[in-house]
């Protein structure tokens, strides 16, 4: 065997382990969606399982709950997604300013992103407790008005995109961090000498200089926040009356508690033409700004 | 040298797990056992009560082993339709009286005739209505271990503290309408404050709370064709009630997930609607002081909620798997008395009849109400129905909407469902 050969073999084996789980665990449910869409397949009644080429397409489209799911789950990526991006970088700026005792502070502030979301959901839902909650408690002391976090239509989301917040703006933190460490000190001390400090050396110097960091956080959080489920499933359970069901748990509880896979699939397509627009989105602006 | 005796060491320990995993040595001593798998979603404290018992029946049955596997319900009928579907199901596994007409259309249900009668468990020692719930086509797919219905907890010292007491000075748990409202407003402290810190009444699971109430308003489900009728004037004026507790009397806290329950837990909520499954959780606290009562009468007559676990087995079982499992579900059956323990009713009336039950003062308490209780439509879109009267009833007492506009909101969506589930059953892409 020669050894371009020899080494393109062990190439393949490396990759092996990773592409095995690869087609098993996100290939083969792939194609397996594909087929389901077209279907109609109903656990409850595998006898009249069928064939419908695009039927449950047209019905998904027609469906008000999953027109309301997608205009909810649109909600918590617009709220989520700038105040994510926002914190994230006054803590990067912050840290990155410390002088001493950053390696602690910065592990203190990525600790919540080790917490799985049920610790997350849990904690928070004692915290949000209307009667009986944390916050609430303080409120009460403080002589306010209880606040009916996850009961009220309008403070519900707003809620949950606090505690999407403190659960996840640490990891993102991380990552801006080391954008930020990455960008030349020279970059910094030539404007200061033409008088950009502050502010202006903010906007003409360090952001610019990030835009690929800012534009990759951008991206990937607006594609995991149009995966938004776990949080309102914990917290909300999708209420009240309906304003947390995002499309993921609507397409979750079609397929797991109406048994109906085939519609399900439909739908869980109909979202993944969603999230592709944003990958392509960012695939595009990236080799735009690397060019 | 080492690296050779290390080797052998463990290619004989790996010899031995064989030995023991493929039964050959029980088989050598002449005691092969019948593996029979059992499946539940008992993950609370009731599960340990099964475990006991299945523990029991293992060390009377040497030649069967029953393993249990619990799965939380949120995922456990996922699970088990999966799998039953695909004819890799457990052996005998329980489903709820309200799921079994979907899992009986999936068509993975063992006919269960020939588990009553001489030998098995006897019919007449259930009631029609609990052994109905099990009938599909003129078969049976099951037998009912249980029954648990709504009722209505109640904390002792707070009513005594309200001074509703009997004549004897003993908490008495309010029976009809009038003394309802009354025992809710005086254990609501400070009295009137538009902030209370401790409620006489909060609700638990919206949906199961309604649906307790309804029936005792003359309300229903369906209408005689089998289609949704959940804006009759029965149920409508069972969630006016409902939501007139919250926006008119003022005498409930804002609707909150689990509020109601965590606050009886708490002492800081006086009486709560839940099932007699919700005892085990009871149990585990200590200084709270609390009885079981049957459900006041809101309405017009006595009425409530039920759902029953049923003990159901696949199809495709061996003769030997499927003795083995009639044996272990009459063992159930029959020792449903300890089951009771865990916060259930016994699905047999003989055992209902015996001192030791009526000493498990919330378990009979919530038993007396047999003769009256309504179970859950036997539909399969019952999830999508589900969802429908919760909301109605979220709407109604958040104030959002009156209880006859989103009760017909409700009832044209759970039609749409049915008529869906009606198409869909009967070909491939039917007229929706």
């Amino acid at each position: 065997m020669s050894p371009r050969k020899a080494r393109a073999m062990l190439g393949w084996a490396y990759l092996l382990p990773y592409a095995s789980l690869f087609v098993l665990f996100v290939l083969v449910p792939i194609v397996v969606a594909a087929y389901l869409a077209v279907m109609q397949f109903d656990l409850t009644s595998p006898k009249s399982a069928g064939f419908v080429a695009f039927r449950n397409f047209a019905d998904a489209w027609r469906d008000e709950y999953l027109q309301r799911a997608f205009v909810v789950t649109a909600k918590f990526a617009a709220m989520m997604v700038p105040s994510l991006v926002v914190v994230a970088f006054a803590l990067a700026l912050g840290l990155n300013a410390m002088p001493r005792g950053r390696n602690a502070v910065r592990a203190m502030v990525f600790l919540p992103t080790m917490f799985t979301v049920a610790v997350t959901g849990i904690l928070w839902q004692w915290f949000y407790n209307l009667e009986f909650g944390l916050f609430n408690f303080v409120l009460k002391n403080l002589g306010l008005a209880p606040v009916p976090w996850l009961s009220d239509k309008n403070i519900a989301m707003p809620s949950i995109v606090l505690m999407s917040l403190w659960w996840t703006s640490g990891g993102t933190a991380v990552i801006l961090l080391a954008g930020l460490q990455n960008i030349p000190r020279m970059f910094h001390e030539a404007a200061s000498l033409d008088g950009a400090d502050g502010w202006r050396g903010f906007w003409s110097v360090t952001f610019p200089l990030l835009r690929p960091v800012v534009l990759f956080v951008v991206v990937t959080n607006l594609i995991g926040a149009f995966q938004f489920f776990p949080q309102a499933q914990l917290l909300t359970g999708g209420g009240p009356e309906l304003a947390t069901r995002g499309v993921v748990q609507y397409i979750y509880e079609t397929a797991f508690n109406g048994y109906r896979l085939g519609y399900a699939a439909a739908m869980s397509w109909m979202l993944a033409a969603v999230v592709a627009v944003f990958g392509f989105l960012q695939f595009w602006l990236m080799r735009k700004e690397a060019s | 040298m080492r690296i050779r005796q290390a080797l052998n060491g463990l290619l004989a320990t790996i010899l031995a797990i064989l030995l023991v995993r493929s039964g050959w040595i029980g088989a050598v001593r002449g005691r092969t056992q019948t593996e029979i798998s059992f499946w539940n979603g008992f993950t609370g404290p009731d599960g340990r009560v099964m475990l006991e018992l299945i523990r029991r029946f293992n060390r009377e049955n040497p030649d069967l082993r029953v393993s249990m596997q619990r799965i939380a319900w949120a995922t456990y009928y996922n699970k088990l339709m999966v799998a039953a579907v695909n004819g890799r199901g457990p052996h005998v596994f329980v489903i709820h009286a309200s799921t079994l007409p979907r899992m009986n259309r999936a068509g993975f249900l063992e006919p269960a005739d020939f588990l009553f009668g001489p030998g098995g468990v006897p019919e007449q020692d259930f009631e029609p209505l609990v052994l109905r719930t099990t009938e599909f086509g003129g078969r049976r797919v099951g037998v009912p271990l249980d029954i648990h219905p709504q009722g209505l907890y109640c904390n002792t010292d707070m009513l005594r503290e309200a001074g509703i007491v009997d004549e004897r000075g003993r908490p008495k748990p309010p029976t009809n309408r009038e003394e309802f409202l009354r025992a809710a407003a005086l254990m609501m402290r400070p009295r009137g404050s538009p902030s209370p810190d401790r409620y006489g009444f909060a609700l638990t699971h919206w949906q199961n709370n309604y649906q307790s109430v309804f029936p005792q308003f003359g309300g229903r489900y369906l209408d005689e064709r089998g289609d949704a009728d959940l804006d009759n004037p029965g149920n409508v004026e069972a969630l006016e009630f409902l939501g007139s507790l919250r926006t008119e009397k003022r005498l409930i806290p804002p609707p909150d997930n689990q509020l109601g329950w965590i606050g009886f837990r708490q002492k800081k909520v006086g009486m709560v609607f839940d099932g007699v499954y919700m005892l085990g959780d009871l149990k585990r606290l200590e200084g709270l002081n609390y009885v079981g009562a049957p459900m006041p009468v809101l309405g017009h007559k006595p009425g409530t909620m039920a759902d029953s676990h049923i003990l159901c087995m696949r199809k495709g079982l061996t003769e030997r798997e499927r003795d083995g499992v009639a044996r272990f579900i009459r063992f159930l059956s029959e020792n449903s008395l300890d089951w009771a323990e865990a916060g259930q009713v016994p699905a047999r009336r003989s055992v209902r009849n015996t001192d030791r039950f009526r000493s498990m003062q919330v378990q009979y308490a919530f038993s007396r109400q047999i003769p009256y209780m309504v179970y859950p439509p036997r539909i399969v879109p019952l999830f999508e129905m589900g969802l429908e009267i919760n909301l109605a009833v979220e709407r109604v007492i958040r104030g959002r909407m009156g209880a006859k506009e989103s009760l017909r909101i409700a009832d044209e969506n759970a039609q749409k469902a049915i008529d869906r589930d009606r198409a869909e059953s009967q070909a491939p892409g039917g007229s929706r």
